[in-house]
């Protein structure tokens, strides 16, 4: 099977696990082109029986930096329409993007995040879709949109409430600050936290047993015995 | 009101028992909310305890009274549903003795912070009735099902780690720090915030309870493309 090749990202399959790298170091922005390129690979990926498992990561030091403004202002200036100051329909595009993060959430395959130095914003939306987080002790988690006077809307504060809870969602999106692992960790949005050294060579082989001895619903109660 | 930060104290020390089940009339509560420069309202009690909760003599007499007991409710819960549904954060600070009614103004809050002593129950049904100002719905919502049945129908009181450990609370803080925690999230929460910016986090916040994902997440596109074209003008002005 040829896989797409794409730009901003990489996507590579070896014995039944997808990878799928965001391939614009140092900060993996998530461009406009990016998302497209994203949402042709989750189209690829989706219902492809060639694909036991899926694990999503950034290349070089960190996951990304999350979306970049500037283009998505642009966007949203001359997509968007707006009735007596209110908008009434967004740019088709920013749909499109988040189906495509509820698509991933919905694959009947295992998708995990492996996480290496920062992930925010809708870098840390996109995580929150996948079915397992795992982090490296680096990791630096975020969602700083209310800091530039917006707030995450990829589903950040749809999936996080469900996570982590209301008041923390709360108090998280409106401080916008920066977290830790060990802060991720202890408010259970990352499954485990490993050496980054170890992190994915940890993700690939929690997806092989996943892939190989599970399925997905008894993967939870996996996830505890495997990393005991 | 202490900068932009409201606070509401129940004060009938030293339990904070609530005469009525509408502790505040909603009319004074929607003026005192009306105030433009409101970004949060931190919610406590004065002394030692957060409040025990109703009155039960009050309210027993007012059955026995033919009061009008479900309009007495109802206004109760109106006051608890406008505080939920606000457009800016409510933060319980929790000391002391929270229970029954108190227990459901805590719940009706978005954050619940509780001092190492403080102490929760729904003792309702020891008495024969049930948490009735929307605190089983909340409760449930709060801590799922399972353990809203048990806590409920058991009528036990349970300490500030057993809370947290059920996430009835976000957080446990020493006594002596309850307050200072309290003000300093808010104020993190709040200072630097536009209001259209906090209003517009609210609503998503309440999307993501009510609404089903789709929708959810919809509205939150919608939300941020808002905030994204009021930057953009704001920008571009001189």
């Amino acid at each position: 099977m040829t896989l797409p090749s794409f730009t901003t990202l990489e996507l590579t399959l070896a014995d039944g696990i997808g990878q799928l790298v965001l391939n614009q170091p140092p900060s993996n922005m998530m461009t406009l082109e990016f998302f497209r390129e994203f949402r042709e690979a989750v189209d690829f990926i989706e219902g492809n029986p060639e694909f036991g498992a899926l694990v999503i990561s950034g290349n070089g030091r960190h996951f990304s930096a999350g979306a970049e403004l500037k283009s998505l202002h642009d966007e949203i200036r001359t997509g968007s329409v707006v009735v007596d100051g209110r908008v009434t329909e967004v740019p088709e595009l920013l749909i499109r993007n988040f189906q495509a993060f509820l698509k991933i959430e919905k694959f009947q395959i295992p998708v995990i995040t492996a996480i290496r130095g920062v992930c925010l914003g809708s870098a840390l939306e996109l995580t929150l879709f996948s079915h397992f987080r795992f982090c490296g002790e680096d990791a630096i988690f975020g969602l700083p949109e209310v800091s530039f006077n917006l707030l995450p809307g990829l589903g950040g504060i749809k999936k996080m409430s469900s996570i982590v809870g209301t008041g923390r969602t709360l108090e998280l999106v409106l401080k916008s600050n920066t977290f830790s692992a060990a802060e991720a960790y202890e408010m259970k949005l990352v499954h485990a936290i490993l050496p980054r050294r170890e992190l994915m060579t940890a993700s690939i082989g929690f997806a092989r047993s996943v892939m190989e001895n599970y399925h997905l619903e008894k993967a939870g109660l996996y996830l505890k015995k495997y990393f005991a | 009101m202490r900068d932009d930060i409201g606070v509401i104290t129940l004060d009938n020390p030293p339990e904070n028992y609530l005469a009525d089940p509408d502790f505040i009339p909603l009319e004074i509560l929607r003026k005192w909310t009306s105030a433009d420069s409101l970004k949060g309202i931190i919610i406590h009690g004065a002394g030692k305890h957060f409040s025990a909760g109703g009155n039960l003599e009050n309210l027993f007499a007012m059955i026995h009274g033919k009061e009008d007991l479900m309009a007495r409710m109802k206004a109760g819960k109106a006051v608890l549903d406008y505080l939920e549904n606000l457009n800016i954060p409510v933060i319980a600070a929790i000391q002391g003795v929270c229970f029954g009614g108190g227990l459901e103004i805590a719940l009706a809050a978005h954050i619940r912070i509780c001092s190492e002593n403080a102490l929760f129950a729904f003792p309702e049904i020891n008495h024969g009735i049930i948490p009735g100002l929307g605190g089983t719905v909340r409760s449930a919502q709060q801590i799922g099902h399972r353990k809203s049945l048990n806590f409920i129908m058991a009528g036990d009181m349970i300490n500030a780690g057993e809370a947290l450990a059920m996430d009835l609370v976000d957080y446990v803080v020493p006594k002596s720090k309850l307050l200072d925690f309290t003000y300093t999230m808010m104020q993190k929460m709040t200072q630097d915030r536009p209001l259209p910016v906090i209003h517009a986090v609210m609503e998503a916040l309440r999307n993501a309870k009510t609404l089903p994902i789709n929708e959810a997440m919809q509205e939150e596109t919608r939300l941020f493309c808002e905030l994204a074209l009021a930057e953009s003008s704001r920008k571009n002005e001189p």
